[in-house]
């Protein structure tokens, strides 16, 4: 069963109104009152955000003030570590992803992720790479399987590179190529969100450049949610943002009149680097 | 702790704060030079040339801090307003020049009556220290008087224009010159009038909607 099939028979009551209200505004991603805990360490608190569809939406805010935990909570990532728990919803579409019966592991198709240091499957070629995520869905169709490669590498800028190299390890392409192949990997069993942890940070800017090109790229047929601690960087390639604080949301708009008008002193305070 | 850029933010604000004394000095020279019938247009000519020079040198550390630094929010408000208020600055120093040209195109002009020039000329130096000192001290209540004060200048350059076409006789001289310092003396007190803008800009981050 699909997950929207699962999520379609989920849907709350008023499912119509809101669906209705989310076509209207096009959120992708709404998440309520979401609370995310490490044991008794109270790491995110009753964050409520509209994810917009189609956009790529910045999480911004200081070292441990719980941004990659808010996105790993949108794909039920954070329930991985041990004493890790969460409340609240993180709708998908209108259907919660917490709710009871909903598979983890199709909830993280859908919602894809790549992280701040690429983690390409080490012992595999690129094609490998790009094909497992479909080959453990039960693809075994070779003109399918190599269709779904070239469509991916081409989506993440990386098919001219590595097209006459398929065969050789993903480990021996360099760092950007690796977080390219990454994205393609991720791009391969056909998401809808795609969550991005810091996916330049460990990237020379020539490489950076190339996945904010990406990134651009994405967001007419994916929604984009990217934490970074880069502020230019959300400047540059995000169309809202939100500024996390300690757990809590302060700000969140669109990305033009955050950094140039924030409303939070506390936002002015982040972005001019007058921080405590 | 400080930081970095602020070594350039005071720099700049210290270039722009000397505009604003030497842009003010160059309107009333002008101005006072034409009532007195003296010819300084040397002098004016120098000054408008400096605060023209000055505003490019505003511009480049501008450009210089936005590439350095990539500053955000007030530091981006104020860094894109001093760019803002030196353009006003230098265009202060621009009408002084083409006010004290006036006397060298007509010739004499000291049988002229000069009374709605004076009157002007007062309100548009004044608006000019009340925007140097809005701006300075980033007051807003100062900088909203100035939409006020402008009316007066433009009514006094709408009244003298339409007061010499219902009455045509008179000497031509004075009234055609007389026309372009009033209109000179507008202009200068619309660039006081959006420098008081700036100041609501960096403090707030609204925008006035210009007519």
């Amino acid at each position: 069963m699909t997950l929207s099939l699962q999520l379609e028979e989920l849907k709350p009551a008023n499912s119509e109104a809101s669906a209705i209200r989310s076509t209207m505004e096009k959120f992708k991603i709404q998440t309520e009152k979401l609370n995310a805990w490490f044991g008794n360490n109270h790491v995110l608190k009753d964050l409520s955000i509209n994810v917009k569809e189609n956009e790529v939406t910045a999480i911004i805010g200081p070292s441990g003030c719980g941004k990659s935990t808010f996105i790993r909570c949108l794909n039920r990532m954070h329930e991985l570590v041990p004493g890790a728990r969460s409340s609240g919803a993180v709708l998908l579409d209108n259907a919660n992803v917490y709710a009871r019966g909903i598979d983890p592991v199709t909830v993280r198709r859908k919602v894809g992720m790549v992280f701040q240091k690429p983690n390409p499957f080490p012992t595999m070629s690129v094609y490998d790479n790009v094909a497992a995520g479909l080959k453990l869905n039960g693809v075994r169709d070779h003109q399918k399987l190599d269709r779904a490669v070239k469509w991916s590498l081409e989506r993440a800028f990386l098919w001219d590179e590595v097209r006459t190299n398929l065969d050789k390890s993903g480990a021996s392409l360099s760092g950007g190529q690796q977080q390219r192949l990454c994205i393609a990997r991720a791009l391969a069993v056909e998401p809808e969100v795609i969550l991005m942890d810091e996916p330049c940070s460990a990237l020379d800017p020539i490489a950076t450049a190339k996945i904010e090109e990406l990134i651009a790229s994405l967001k007419s047929q994916y929604t984009v949610v990217i934490v970074t601690h880069n502020m230019q960087q959300a400047a540059r390639v995000s169309d809202s943002t939100a500024f996390l604080y300690l757990g809590q949301l302060i700000e969140y708009g669109g990305t033009t009149q955050l950094f140039e008008n924030p409303k939070e002193e506390l936002t002015e305070r982040y972005l001019t680097g007058k921080f405590g | 702790m400080a930081r970095l850029m602020d070594i350039g933010l005071e720099k700049l604000r210290n270039m722009v704060l000397d505009m604003a004394k030497l842009s003010e000095d160059t309107v009333s020279t002008a101005i006072n030079a034409y009532v007195q019938g003296k010819d300084l247009r040397d002098r004016v000519y120098g000054w408008s040339e400096e605060l023209r020079i000055l505003q490019d040198e505003v511009s480049e550390l501008a450009i210089e801090l936005i590439a350095r630094y990539q500053p955000v929010a007030t530091d981006l408000r104020f860094i894109k307003s001093c760019m803002e208020v030196a353009y006003g600055f230098s265009r202060f120093g621009r009408y002084a020049h083409d006010i004290s040209d006036v006397e060298g195109i007509f010739g004499d002009l000291s049988t002229c009556d000069k009374t709605a020039i004076v009157k002007a000329g007062d309100q548009a130096k004044d608006m000019i220290r009340v925007s140097i000192k809005a701006f300075t001290e980033r007051d807003i209540q100062l900088a909203s008087k100035l939409k006020t004060m402008d009316d007066v200048v433009d009514s006094a350059y709408l009244e003298f224009v339409k007061k010499s076409a219902r009455n045509p006789g008179g000497d031509l001289r004075c009234t055609v010159s007389a026309t372009l310092i009033l209109r000179y003396l507008e202009r200068i007190a619309d660039h006081a009038t959006y420098v008081g803008e700036t100041v609501l800009y960096i403090v707030s981050g609204e925008r006035v909607a210009r007519k």
